[in-house]
């Protein structure tokens, strides 16, 4: 089982399945900033697992890219949601509706 | 032994995924998405990656899950701030039924491809200094952007953390 490609393939995108569904169906925005973390890590696994397959270190230094950009995104993403939560006392995603508008409130 | 190690480390991996997603609590859901980046550290190591493996058990679950865990005591939420989410389970399934065909769709192409041994490779694939010469030399215009990017969020994150103006206020 561990030696097929396609087992890694299915646990991948098992993993990004739940990640979308997280996004779509959850309203705390901290679950969806996990679920997309958790796609990024399913999109990684499918990289690493095809450099394993192809036996080319290209997919690893493309994942450590990936990472890389996560971490960015955690940075901006979190101070973002501090502000956004001490003004609006919600972890609802539907306080960004303000960031649409010219006059933010 | 290592397709036990594959089965077990995938199933603590989905059932922390679908615990992040269940659970309401955003701490509970953090906790359990370290567990699932854990053993998907564990599955690149099998996957002849332990620089990656190392990279995941440090930058990810060691940094940057930490530092969500870090905000979310932080910010010390209460009950009241939670969003309600009444159709929760409801969307959960209905969705994931709906997903089927796109998974059924993408493993169907990925069943085409012949099968190979993918056992662990002994001759330094995946370790640091191949690594880092892949990195340094065919991808170091990439590698400078995401210093550029980094910079960026750097500087994006002060702005927004910064103390607001009281005339900015409400």
């Amino acid at each position: 089982m561990a030696d097929s490609l396609l087992s890694y393939i299915s646990l991948a995108m098992i993993l990004f399945s739940i990640g979308l569904l997280g996004v779509i169906s959850r309203k705390n925005i901290f679950i969806v900033y996990m679920s997309i973390e958790l796609m990024l890590n399913a999109v990684n696994l499918i990289f690493i697992s095809l450099g394993r397959y192809y036996e080319s270190m290209e997919p690893q230094v493309i994942s450590i890219l990936i990472i890389a950009v996560a971490a960015a995104e955690a940075a901006v993403f979190l101070s973002l949601i501090v502000v956004l939560y001490r003004r609006k006392r919600s972890l609802d995603s539907d306080i960004f509706n303000i960031l649409s508008q010219k006059s933010a409130s | 032994m290592i397709d036990i190690i594959f089965l077990i480390l995938s199933l603590i991996a989905i059932a922390g995924g679908f615990g992040m997603i269940i659970f309401a609590q955003p701490i509970y859901s953090a906790l359990s998405l370290i567990v699932c980046i854990i053993a998907l550290g564990g599955i690149f190591a099998l996957l002849s990656a332990p620089f990656l493996f190392m990279v995941q058990i440090i930058i990810y679950a060691g940094a940057i899950i930490t530092l969500l865990l870090f905000i979310i005591m932080f910010l010390n939420i209460k009950d009241d701030n939670l969003p309600e989410e009444p159709n929760k389970i409801s969307t959960i399934v209905i969705g994931g039924v709906l997903l089927i065909p796109f998974n059924y769709l993408i493993l169907k192409s990925f069943a085409a491809m012949e099968d190979k041994p993918m056992h662990i490779l002994s001759n330094g694939f995946g370790s640091i200094k191949i690594f880092g010469t892949e990195l340094f030399e065919n991808w170091l215009v990439p590698f400078e952007m995401i210093s550029l990017l980094l910079l960026a969020a750097l500087v994006g994150a002060v702005v927004y953390a910064r103390k607001e103006n009281k005339s900015e206020e409400k």
